[in-house]
């Protein structure tokens, strides 16, 4: 057990890599990659020690144990949801680890204690800038740090064993089907959905807000983080009381949830991995007629069924698209007044709505990791008589397709819900359009620069490069840089703004094809 | 058919690679390649196949020089490493359909190719599988077929009997000597000696990226020794 616990942590983030590698360029990229772990944590730690200062100027202090445990369970769930099943049934070593005399059960508990300690760090990298925040200014007993560290530990359980359960549910009954990745994809990402409707119903609660009660915000506050999730409350109030017993208890009360969750998933796991592992062969092939396509054509609708192999691909991808329509068919359903209305900060949804498609759009390209996502395969379009540019215009060819139907939908359902002018039609249509565009490029330059190509789980291609995370949300950054640049402009000069912002977007998207791609 | 001239090729941080490989290999030529594990040979055949760049010499294949003509040079070739790793989300005919795609082989002429060696390795029946349900075997017959359905000139096969059956290695090695009839030739590595010995009519023997012995067979292996004797002997040298 201690064996296979060493086994799953020691590549954790590529350290094992780092620390043994003897070449140079494995080396930086690992180290560039820690690099940008540790700029993530640090972003974290400015952003959620605002939040903390934010919440303790307002007089609500006592609900930020609370809060960060809501924010950090949230975050474990959602990104456990998507990825819970690729790392609990994964192929990696799972032959060798059948033959050697290890239960099943402890090769479960140890992929779920590496899921655990990367969710802790994460919950960590949410909870502790919030708490030293708070220690900073309230000056608690000892109590509280230790009360806090006990809770810290106990956090990630639940939203982990949660999202592991609904991910072990989709591998579970979609592993018999021929589209499997497909089909749990599209699980996937409606459980996320459900969870966001979730709470978003609840949140909408606050309609009812009134500011009369000002004084009793943290008592509002409390009430809408216990229907979101009742254990950060209870948690939240014996971090803040110092109630060591309270945090104990609870800690058990994980280790308990836990155990019953390894043991649960160890119940079905051999027959999972059987099913997903297993070769299901018809053998009863007869020659038929064949069609010729040119090499674009084939290389781009190979590049599809690459997509469409992958769950984890698929639902780090499509989600970005999928709620882009889901934006704008909430604004055909809700209506600009009343969405305008709700918004918390006044804003002329008309102005803003292209770059919140276009952010929506741009979260994570599928051309970021499409170099990578190659691996041992990478052999065979070296040695086809193929230049890297008909390679890589294939991968763009291929995203712009995928997004091709939700861009059309999307503009759609919210050209009948604006009624735009000429002009805004035309910044409706183009500024998305040109924003995806150069996601999609940027995407592959940064993969090209960044490759990794000898990789076992497709986990750490998707979710944990340095291509992901450099080139995969380009595009969302520029359009959230895009609407701030618009918000600064002076009344009247919108749209010479918009028309130079494309401009600069298209000359920086053609510069960046024309010098790594060779047009 | 393929010339390589000082060839130089070292790997960043480990130092290893190949050092100062000369080689003519002629059309009409079975030229194995043969020294132990880590000696430099599927570096070279990777810098041949245009998948590795090399630090300096030069390679020539059908008078073009990789580096400069890479695409016709590619055209030229059909490349087989020593472990398939194939397009595990794709059908067998998917993948043969792609490859035939890329080197532009008529509708017709691939249809009759893919069958003629679909039968001959026994593989028709599963070309509508995915790829991610074949044996290993069945991988490296599927491959050769992806080799073999543009007729190259240059066939490069990277331990191409490992996984193979019986009757599927007598295939290959039936289908080498015809493409060697035809005037192509072949670059292949090999650590089955005897296979070597009765298959090829040239061989090179490498040892840690350097070449140590190469020439027609007859003229490497010396009456009354073996493949394998010779082997044994530059290579403990």
């Amino acid at each position: 057990m201690k064996a296979l616990i060493k086994l799953e942590l020691c590549n954790l983030f590529g350290l094992n890599v780092f620390r043994f590698s003897r070449d140079k360029k494995a080396r930086r990229k690992s180290a560039l990659l820690l690099v940008l772990w540790i700029a993530l944590l640090a972003l974290m730690f400015f952003y959620v020690g605002g939040l903390a200062y934010g919440l303790l100027f307002l007089g609500l202090g006592q609900i930020i144990p609370a809060y960060l445990t809501v924010l950090s369970s949230l975050l474990i769930f959602v990104f456990g949801i998507l990825k819970a099943g690729g790392a609990i049934f994964r192929r990696e070593g799972y032959d060798i680890l059948c033959a050697l005399p290890v239960s099943k059960n402890a090769v479960v508990a140890a992929r779920l204690i590496r899921m655990y300690v990367e969710n802790l760090l994460m919950t960590v990298a949410v909870m502790l800038p919030g708490l030293l925040v708070y220690a900073w200014n309230v000056r608690p007993h000892l109590k509280f740090y230790l009360a806090a560290v006990l809770w810290a530990l106990s956090v990630p359980v639940i939203p982990m064993v949660g999202s592991v359960l609904i991910g072990t549910l989709v591998t579970g009954v979609t592993c018999r089907m021929r589209h499997k990745s497909v089909v749990a994809a599209g699980l996937s990402i409606l459980a996320v959905f459900a969870i966001f409707y979730g709470c978003s119903r609840i949140s909408a609660l606050e309609d009812s807000f009134n500011p009369a009660i000002l004084k009793e915000l943290s008592v509002f506050i409390l009430g809408l983080l216990e229907k979101i999730y009742p254990p950060a409350v209870w948690g939240g109030a014996a971090v803040v009381d110092g109630n060591l017993v309270i945090c104990l208890l609870w800690l058990f009360v994980s280790l308990a949830v836990f155990l019953a969750a390894a043991m649960g998933v160890s119940l079905c796991f051999h027959g999972i991995c059987r099913r997903l592992f297993s070769s299901r062969a018809r053998h009863d092939y007869e020659m038929k007629e064949l069609k010729e396509q040119s090499v674009l054509i084939s290389l781009c609708r190979r590049e599809f069924q690459r997509y469409f192999s992958s769950t984890v691909y698929v639902t780090n991808t499509i989600l970005g698209p999928i709620m882009g329509c889901v934006l704008s068919a909430t604004l055909l359903a809700v209506g600009r007044k009343r969405l305008e209305r709700i918004l918390p900060f006044p804003v002329d949804v008309g102005e803003f709505l292209p770059f919140a498609l276009a952010g929506g759009f741009c979260m994570m390209t599928v051309t970021a990791t499409s170099i990578s996502m190659e691996g041992k395969n990478w052999w065979i379009l070296k040695s086809l008589p193929l230049t890297a540019k008909s390679i890589l215009d294939a991968k763009i060819l291929m995203n712009l397709l995928l997004f091709l139907p939700f861009y059309i939908l999307s503009e759609l359902f919210t050209f009948l819900a604006l009624r735009p002018g000429i002009v805004g039609f035309i910044w409706l249509l183009l500024i998305p359009a040109e924003l995806i565009l150069f996601s999609c490029v940027y995407g592959i330059v940064v993969n090209l620069h960044f490759p990794v190509l000898e990789w076992e789980n497709e986990v750490s291609v998707v979710k944990q490069s340095v291509s992901a995370m450099l080139g995969g949300m380009g595009g969302f950054i520029l359009a959230i840089l895009g609407a701030v640049g618009l918000w600064m402009v002076p009344t009247g000069y919108e749209d010479i703004y918009k028309g130079l912002l494309c401009l600069a977007i298209f000359l920086v998207t053609a510069f960046l094809y024309r010098k790594d791609i060779g047009g | 058919m393929l010339i390589l001239e000082h060839l130089i090729k070292h790997y960043k941080g480990s130092g290893k690679g190949i050092t100062d490989l000369s080689l003519h290999i002629s059309p009409g030529d079975i030229y194995g390649f043969i020294g132990h594990n880590g000696a430099g040979k599927t570096t070279a055949l990777k810098c041949v196949a245009g998948i590795h760049d090399f630090d300096s010499g030069s390679i020539q294949i059908h008078g073009m020089d990789i580096r400069e003509n890479p695409l016709e040079c590619k055209r030229q070739i059909a490349y087989i490493p020593d472990n398939p790793d194939l397009y595990e989300y794709l059908t067998g005919i998917q993948y043969l359909n792609f490859i035939a795609d890329v080197f532009q082989v008529g509708a017709k002429e691939r249809a009759k190719r893919i069958q003629m060696y679909g039968e001959q390795f026994q593989i028709v029946s599963s070309l509508g599988d995915l790829i991610s349900t074949y044996s290993h075997g069945m991988k490296q017959k599927l491959a050769l077929i992806s080799a073999f359905i543009h007729r190259p000139k240059l066939l490069l096969l990277d331990e191409p009997f490992v996984g193979l059956d019986p009757k599927a290695a007598v295939v290959l090695k039936n289908n080498m000597r015809s493409v060697c009839a035809e005037g192509g030739a072949i670059f292949f590595s090999t650590h089955v000696l005897d296979v070597a010995e009765r298959l090829c009519n040239k061989v090179a023997i490498i040892r840690d990226g350097t070449l140590v012995a190469s020439g027609g067979m007859e003229e490497i292996v010396k009456q009354g020794q073996s493949l394998e004797d010779i082997f044994m002997e530059v290579a403990e040298r």
